[in-house]
C-alpha cells in the first residue's frame, strides 16, 4: 500500500510504461509464435534430427544409432531421386511462365472497363477455388484414350498416362487452375499504379503495346517478384495431380514422380522416415537457395 | 394414483439400472477392435454379420469392427506410431515383411502353441506369405490368382479356341483380330505395364523372382511385352480404361487375365457381358501369383489374447466357412469350400506364389516404371531385370 502511495520519478514512470508496452508485445506475439514453434519450427528440427537415424513407423530401428549422412547419401546417389527432381524442375519451369503470362494477361482484361468485368474476374477466379483432386479427377477423364479431348481431335493419346505427355498434361491443367489467384495479385499491383504515368505516356501518344512493355510490365516488378517467389515455390512442392494421375506410382516411366512424391512414398509406402527427412531436407535447401537467387536476381530491391 | 404409478416406475426403472450393472460387471467383457479397408459394402456387411457371430458365441468379448476408408497403409502407420493401432487388421502380403520388420505385428507362434491351432489346413503358399523365418505374423483371410478371363461372343465369332499356352494365346488373339470381331480402338488382349500381372508369365517360363535375369525371365518379358508391340495387346490405358477388368466390360479387350475381384465386378457394373473364366495360360510349367491378405495382431495391442480370439475364430474353419458363403473370395483352407464357378481359380492353389518381395515398396515402383518404358522402348529387358534383382537386394 506505501509503495503504490509513494510517486514514482518521471524518468522510471517513463521506462516502467515502456516496458509495460513492450510486454505487451511480446504477449501478443507470444501466441502466434507459439503456434509457429509448435507446428513449423518443432517438426522442422525434428525432421532434421530423424534424418541422421534409421527410423521407421516406431521410431528409431532397434539397435541402430545415428548414421551420420547416410541418408544424405543415399537420396543423393538414388536415381529415382534425382529423376524426382529433374522432373519437378522441369514441371516448375514450364507451369511459372504459363501461369505468370495467363495471370497477366487476365489480370490485364479485366482491369479494363469492358462489359461484364465482375462476371470475367469471377470466372476466371474459379478455377482456382475448385478443388484440386476433382479438377484433377474430371480431367484424367476428359483426357483418357478414348475422352473427350481425344474424340474432339481423332487422337487416341492418353494425355496423363503416356511418359512423354504427362509432365505437360500437368502443366496445363495446373496453370488453368492457378492462373486465377495469379491474376488476383497482379489485378491488385495493376491497381496501384499511379494514373499520371499513363497520363503523360498518353500526352506523348505512346501506342498501347510500348506503355504496356515500358510502363506497366517494369512498374509491376513487386508482383512480379511476388508471384515468381510463392507460386515457384508451391510448384517445386507439386504432389496431388502426379499422385493422382500415376496413381501414387510416379509412372509411365517415373515421368510424373515429383519430389514431394519422393517423400511421400519413402515415408509412407517404404517406412524410411530417415530417408524421407533426408529427402525433405536437401529439397528445402534447395527451395531456400532458389529464392535467395530470385531475390538476389529479380527481387533486386524489393522489400517484399 | 398418478404419484403411485409415477413411484413404481422409477423403482423399476432403478431395478433394471441395477441388474443390468451387476450382469455387467459378473461377465466383465474385453473390447477387441477389428479393422480393414472396404471391398464394397457387401463385403463390409458380411463381415459385421459374421463378427455378431462371433459375439453371440463368445459373450465375453464385443468387437468393435471398422472400415478404415481412404489409404489405409498411410492411416495404419499413424495409428502405429501412436501407439493406438487395431487390435486385429488386414495385412496385405506384400506389405507383411515390412510390417514385421518394422516390429508392428505380433508374432503368433506362442499363441498357436498354447491353443493348439492347426496350421496344417492352410495352403502352404499362402500362409509363407506371413512368414518371416519361423515367425507367422498373420493368417491369411481369402485370397485370389490370377485367371484368364475371355468374352465369349468375341472367340465364338473367331472361331477361336480357349488357349492353354503361350503359343494357343497368341493364335487365338491374332484369331480375334483377323475376325474384325472387335470394335474399333479394341484389342484382343489386355496387359497391364504391372509386375502384378506379368511375374506370372516368368514362373511359367521357369524363371524366378531370385534369378530374375536369367534367360528364362527375360524370354518371358519378351513374350508379354511382344503382345503390345506386336498390336495383339495394349495397356488398359490405352483402350480407356482404368484397369483390364473394365476394358473386359466395354468391349475393349477380348482375353484378360485377373483374379476372382472381377466377378462381382462384372455382375454388378457389367451385367451383359458373357464372359468365361479359364484357368491361367501355362507354359513350361503351371505360374500364378497368390494375391492375399491376413488377419494379423498389433505389436501394441492391449487385449491380446482376446483378440488371438477373434483373429484365431475368423481364419479357423467356422469363421472362414461364413465369409465364403457369399463367393466374394476364395477359402485359404483346403477344409472350407468355395462357392460354385471358382475351380479355374483354385486349381492355382498348388503352384500360385505369395505376392510380395523384399523392399517391396521401393522395389515395386522401380520394376513398374521401368516396364513401362520397356514398352515404349525406352529401356531393354536386361536393364529393367537388372535393376529388379537390384532393388529387391535393397
Amino acid at each position: 500500500m506505501a509503495a503504490a502511495a509513494t510517486p514514482v520519478p518521471p524518468r522510471n514512470s517513463l521506462f516502467g510504461a515502456r516496458l509495460r508496452e513492450a510486454g505487451w508485445g511480446y504477449a501478443f506475439v507470444a501466441v502466434p509464435m507459439a503456434v509457429f514453434g509448435l507446428f513449423f519450427i518443432y517438426p522442422f528440427g525434428y525432421a532434421l534430427y530423424i534424418s541422421f537415424f534409421h527410423w521407421g513407423i516406431l521410431g528409431k530401428q532397434p539397435g541402430t544409432g545415428s548414421i551420420g549422412f547416410h541418408n544424405y547419401h543415399q537420396v543423393i546417389n538414388d536415381h529415382v531421386f534425382r529423376t524426382a527432381i529433374k522432373n519437378t524442375l522441369e514441371y516448375t519451369a514450364g507451369v511459372l511462365p504459363l501461369e505468370m503470362a495467363m495471370g497477366l494477361l487476365m489480370a490485364l482484361v479485366v482491369n479494363q472497363s469492358i462489359r461484364g468485368q465482375k462476371f470475367w474476374r469471377a470466372a476466371f477466379y474459379f478455377p482456382s477455388l475448385a478443388s484440386s483432386v476433382a479438377i484433377t479427377t474430371i480431367a484424367l477423364y476428359l483426357a483418357a484414350s478414348d475422352g473427350l479431348i481425344n474424340r474432339v481431335f481423332g487422337t487416341t493419346t492418353p494425355w496423363f498416362t503416356t511418359a512423354s505427355t504427362a509432365t505437360w498434361a500437368i502443366v496445363v491443367l495446373n496453370a488453368w487452375t492457378t492462373s486465377g489467384t495469379v491474376m488476383l495479385f497482379y489485378l491488385a499491383a495493376l491497381q496501384s499504379i499511379p494514373t499520371d504515368v499513363y497520363e503523360a505516356a498518353s500526352v506523348d501518344n505512346t501506342s498501347t503495346w510500348r506503355t504496356f512493355w515500358r510502363i506497366t510490365f517494369p512498374l509491376l516488378r513487386p508482383a512480379h517478384f511476388f508471384v515468381l517467389v510463392v507460386f515457384g515455390i508451391g510448384a517445386l512442392k507439386v504432389f496431388d495431380q502426379q499422385y493422382l494421375a500415376s496413381g501414387g506410382t510416379g509412372g509411365p516411366n517415373y515421368s510424373t514422380y515429383t519430389a514431394v512424391l519422393y517423400i511421400y512414398r519413402e515415408a509412407f509406402q517404404a517406412f524410411d522416415f530417415g530417408m524421407a527427412a533426408a529427402a525433405g531436407t536437401v529439397i528445402f535447401i534447395g527451395i531456400f537457395v532458389l529464392t535467395v537467387v530470385q531475390r538476389l536476381t529479380v527481387g533486386r530491391g524489393e522489400a517484399a | 394414483m398418478r404419484r403411485v404409478a409415477a413411484i413404481l416406475v422409477v423403482a423399476a426403472l432403478a431395478l433394471v439400472a441395477v441388474i443390468v450393472a451387476t450382469a455387467q460387471a459378473g461377465t466383465k467383457t474385453t473390447t477387441v477392435t477389428l479393422a480393414g479397408w472396404s471391398a464394397g459394402a457387401d463385403e463390409d456387411q458380411l463381415l459385421q454379420s459374421i463378427v455378431n457371430t462371433f459375439e453371440k458365441t463368445h459373450p465375453g468379448i464385443k468387437v468393435d469392427y471398422s472400415v478404415i476408408n481412404g489409404d489405409y497403409t498411410t492411416a495404419m502407420t499413424a495409428r502405429f506410431a501412436a501407439h493406438n493401432p487395431p487390435d486385429v487388421f488386414y495385412v496385405d502380403s506384400s506389405l507383411a515383411s515390412t510390417w514385421a520388420s518394422q516390429g508392428v505385428l505380433q508374432p503368433l507362434n506362442s499363441y498357436i502353441k498354447s491353443s493348439k491351432f492347426d496350421t496344417s489346413k492352410f495352403y502352404p503358399s499362402l500362409l509363407g506369405a506371413f512368414t518371416v523365418g519361423k515367425s507367422i505374423y498373420g493368417f491369411p483371410k481369402d485370397w485370389s490368382p490370377l485367371a484368364m478371363e475371355i468374352n465369349k461372343g468375341m472367340l465364338g465369332a473367331a472361331h477361336a479356341t480357349v488357349p492353354k499356352n503361350w503359343a494357343q494365346l497368341r493364335a487365338a488373339a491374332q484369331k480375334i483380330q483377323a475376325a474384325g470381331v472387335l470394335p474399333s480402338g479394341a484389342k484382343p488382349i489386355c496387359l497391364s505395364a504391372d509386375w502384378a500381372r506379368m511375374l506370372p508369365f516368368v514362373f511359367q517360363n521357369g524363371g524366378s523372382l531370385a534369378n530374375i535375369t536369367s534367360p528364362a525371365a527375360v524370354a518371358a518379358v519378351n513374350f508379354y511385352v511382344g503382345l503390345i508391340k506386336s498390336g495383339l495387346a495394349n495397356t488398359p490405358d490405352k483402350l480407356g480404361s482404368g484397369w483390364c477388368g473394365e476394358a473386359l466390360g466395354k468391349q475393349k479387350a477380348a482375353i484378360i487375365f485377373e483374379g476372382n475381384w472381377l466377378l462381382p465386378f462384372m455382375a454388378s457394373t457389367y451385367p451383359g457381358i458373357q464372359y468365361g473364366v479359364f484357368p491361367m495360360v501355362s507354359q513350361k510349367t503351371g505360374g500364378n501369383l497368390a494375391f492375399t491378405v491376413s488377419y494379423s495382431l498389433a505389436k501394441d495391442s492391449k487385449n491380446k489374447q482376446a483378440a488371438w480370439t477373434l483373429l484365431s475364430w475368423l481364419t479357423g474353419q467356422k469363421g472362414q466357412t461364413l465369409w465364403m458363403s457369399k463367393g466374394l473370395a476364395l477359402p485359404s483352407r483346403t477344409d472350407v469350400k468355395a462357392i460354385g464357378g471358382r475351380k479355374n481359380f483354385l486349381i492355382a492353389a498348388k503352384y500360385a506364389h505369395g505376392w510380395g518381395f523384399p523392399h517391396f515398396a521401393t522395389a515395386y515402383t522401380i520394376m513398374n516404371n521401368d516396364l513401362s518404358a520397356v514398352i515404349t522402348g525406352g529401356k531393354t529387358v536386361q536393364q529393367m531385370l537388372s535393376d529388379a534383382a537390384a532393388a529387391m537386394k535393397g
